[in-house]
């Protein structure tokens, strides 16, 4: 995160020799471009490392924020529109895309129970070794504390079709 | 700024900013015996403060521009961060809408209104619900195993890193050789050199107006409505198509998950096979 707002300084050192409107349109292009850039790349990172089918799809949506600001950050350098035109339409696919990701993350957590990626690792090749939490945490370091209710009222009775429907959600 | 306070020096402004941002750190840090009222006044004090601190930049004369990018790029990147490594993915998913805003802040800074605002309304707006809804639906209760082991993480942050850096290294190249990089003159400047050529020609005597009207300003008061023009012009076929993918995506959501009646009998039986076994 410190590049973004280091780099600004040397830049706008370096700038002088150009006509001060492109020196500062240029340091606002290079500012924005490594925004973009940190952006795709924590997203790059998410997507590789993360577990969380969810969170594998967040961070999809950050990469497509990095080079959203990419986008528009050309478009205002060179003063042309298609920059922008692109972002919406990046927008109207991120919005497709959300909707079918989590029909089928829906569809994952029901059959495994789980929204863990490596929930499907017999899908792999078959040359790959099988991925094994070698060292699982038995619980979070700070216990999480919770509100409690006092129980008050009657248990209501147990419905004898809910466990059938939880059975397969 | 304020026509209230135009005797004031930007040097007693500035003062008067840091004063204020330090009652109001000091009133909200922990001090044994807390009281609601002190926290508020530090709130306030601390909104004060900033406004101050923005108001002295302004007098300062230019930084304004460049300390509202620096401030929502940081809240860009540091939401941004915060999503990727935050254990529980609801925390993830608010941290997210949170990089949405600071990346909506960059847009707005760079000029682009409609895309600010669309940004905050689509994905905060819809995509995020959507993604809150699904948690809801799926997190089963406390955190799960595979919220808190990555795989590889190690591997991914290097090569996150280092893909960082030679993206850093080219766009630092950009300023060391602007002729290389930016000869790509301006499509309004092509547009415009066009169109004297063609009127030069006498082809089309409507071409200068025409040229006129599309000299793309981006920074142009009426920004929406250009770009509406065009969106809605040039690239007409394109929003078609994209109609045309909602559509599609819409239906094959729906086609997915209504799986039909002889699925879901097989399910009920296979749900009644596990429950006897």
């Amino acid at each position: 995160m410190s590049p973004s707002c280091m780099l600004s300084i040397p830049l706008m050192s370096v700038m002088p020799v150009m006509p001060v409107m492109a020196a500062t349109s240029m340091a606002l292009l290079q500012n924005a471009l490594i925004v973009g850039a940190i952006l795709f790349a924590l997203g790059l990172i998410g997507i590789l490392t993360r577990r969380n089918l969810i969170v594998m799809f967040l961070s999809a949506e950050l990469m497509l924020q990095g080079i959203s600001v990419s986008l528009v950050a050309w478009s205002r350098h060179h003063g042309d529109w298609g920059g922008q035109v692109l972002v919406i339409f990046v927008l109207t696919v991120a919005a497709c895309e959300a909707a079918v990701a989590l029909v089928f993350v829906l569809q994952a957590f029901a059959r495994t129970g789980r929204l863990d990626a490596a929930a499907w690792q017999s899908l792999r090749e078959s040359n790959i070794a099988r991925s094994v939490d070698h060292e699982l945490p038995a619980s979070d370091a700070v216990a999480q504390v919770w509100p409690q209710l006092s129980p008050a009222g009657i248990l209501p009775e147990a419905d004898a079709d809910e466990t059938l429907e939880r059975e397969h959600v | 700024m304020n026509p209230a306070l135009p005797e004031l020096s930007p040097g007693m402004l500035l003062a008067g900013a840091v004063t204020a941002a330090a009652a109001s750190l000091w009133l909200l840090l922990p001090r044994g015996s807390e009281s609601r009222a002190a926290s508020r006044l530090g709130l306030l004090l601390g909104a004060l403060a900033l406004a101050g601190f923005i108001a002295t930049g302004r007098r300062l004369g230019g930084i304004g521009e460049e300390a509202v990018f620096l401030i929502v790029s940081l809240v860009a990147v540091v939401s941004g961060a915060a999503t990727i490594v935050t254990r529980s993915p609801v925390y993830s998913a608010i941290w997210f809408a949170l990089a949405l805003f600071g990346v909506a802040g960059v847009l707005l800074v760079l000029g682009a209104q409609f895309l600010g605002v669309a940004t905050v309304v689509v994905y905060a707006g819809a995509i995020l619900v959507m993604f809150l809804f699904v948690l809801m639906l799926a997190q089963p209760a406390g955190l799960a195993s595979y919220d808190r082991v990555s795989s590889e993480p190690l591997l991914s942050a290097v090569a996150g890193a280092v893909l960082l850096g030679l993206l850093t290294l080219s766009i630092g190249r950009l300023s060391a050789e602007p002729a290389a990089c930016c000869a790509v003159p301006a499509r309004s400047a092509m547009l415009a050199s066009d169109a004297a050529t063609a009127a030069d020609s006498g082809a089309t005597p409507a071409a200068p107006a025409a040229a006129g009207a599309v000299v793309a300003d981006i920074l142009a008061a009426d920004h929406v409505a250009r770009l509406g023009g065009e969106l809605f012009g040039r690239h007409l076929l394109a929003v078609e198509v994209a109609g045309v993918l909602l559509l599609v995506s819409l239906i094959g959501a729906i086609a997915v998950v209504t799986r039909g009646e002889a699925a879901l009998e097989a399910d009920r039986r296979e749900s009644l096979g596990r429950a006897v076994r």
